[in-house]
């Protein structure tokens, strides 16, 4: 008996040893955007679209709690210059009957609320229309809503 | 009797009325919007295509703010280019968006205020308030009515931006299609969600 669970166990190992071995670490699907979230700028802003060896990061969001849903504004790091964005969409689920998207959608807007970019190709949610704030400019450069 | 204007063919594109082919070409005069077809203020909205339509042109007659009182305030206040862009509803944003230039800083911010104030002394209880968005920039400002959207630029903003043209042609603007199509990047994982994994 001993000698048959032995057998399985080396066989069991055997088999969890042909699992692929991740050599990076992973996180855990991002939540909202809080500090050091990597973001998707979504605008046609050349400050968004030109590449950077380094990924447009939140270093700071304008909030009570330092978490970032969307339609808050957050400080960007892009291409080793500050910049305000708004959150267009989030990975994490929101509340009910609203769209969560597959990656954290921010648009690049300068300090007195003017967007950089001129278009916005990807779908931007419609309770951004509810919520107190300036983002009829926005939602005036998007081409599809959500 | 007053005879309804013949059914647009294309019911599903909205129907703009741009102050003229080109936002940025000179426009005699006042720069009025308008063209010909849509006479006078009449029956408030009569380009109904559909029963739901017809009741939202029913509102929009009934109730005392509506498109072609704003129209008159605009032109009013000496508007120059007015741009008036039905939206067609399956976009369900407005039913209206309006952009408008202005002369000076000082002319926008008096326009969107006088704006304000008239809407807040013709609305209903009910209806909900609207704010000015954009106080602290100096070209572009913008308020949400609700079913009308109003957007008041300089005229170098409005160059920059070309409104007009990604309202009236949706997926067609020419911007959108310079915009280079975006591949996911390269540290992007299709992270599924816990319960489906």
């Amino acid at each position: 008996m001993a000698l048959l669970n032995r057998r399985l166990g080396l066989s069991l190992t055997h088999l969890n040893s042909t699992v692929i071995q991740r050599h990076f670490s992973v996180t855990g699907v991002c939540g909202a955007i809080q500090k050091l979230t990597r973001v998707r700028v979504v605008d046609n802003s050349a400050l968004g679209n030109t590449p950077y060896h380094r990924p447009p990061k939140c270093i700071h969001v304008y909030n009570k709690t330092g978490v970032g849903k969307v339609g808050d504004t957050i400080l960007l790091a892009i291409k080793g210059e500050k910049k305000k964005a708004l959150i267009v969409g989030q990975k994490m689920p929101g509340p009910p009957m609203t769209p969560r998207f597959d990656s954290n959608n921010v648009v690049l807007i300068e300090d007195n609320g003017n967007p950089v970019g001129t278009r916005i190709k990807t779908p931007i949610p419609y309770i951004l229309r509810r919520r107190e704030g300036e983002f009829s400019k926005v939602l005036a450069i998007a081409r599809n809503f959500v | 009797m007053w005879r309804r204007v013949l059914r647009p063919l294309c019911a599903a594109m909205g129907s703009a009325f741009p102050s003229g082919s080109r936002p940025g070409a000179a426009v005699p005069g006042g720069g009025v919007g308008r063209p010909a077809r849509r006479a006078g203020g009449g029956a408030g909205a009569t380009w109904a295509r559909g029963a739901a339509e017809r009741r939202r042109a029913a509102d929009d007659a009934l109730s005392k703010f509506n498109i072609d009182f704003v129209v008159a305030l605009l032109r009013q206040e000496n508007a120059k280019d007015i741009c008036v862009i039905q939206v067609p509803p399956e976009i369900r944003y407005c039913d209206y968006f309006i952009i408008v230039s202005g002369s000076s800083t000082r002319h926008l911010h008096a326009m969107a205020y006088y704006m304000l104030k008239m809407y807040k002394h013709q609305k209903e209880e009910s209806d909900p308030h609207a704010h000015i968005e954009g106080k602290e920039t100096d070209d572009w400002l913008c308020i949400d009515f609700g079913s009308i959207v109003m957007h008041f630029m300089l005229p170098e903003t409005r160059e920059t931006y070309e409104l007009e043209k990604l309202w009236t042609l949706h997926s067609y603007d020419d911007q959108l299609a310079q915009m280079t199509p975006q591949s996911l990047p390269e540290d992007f994982i299709f992270g599924l969600t816990p319960q489906q994994q």
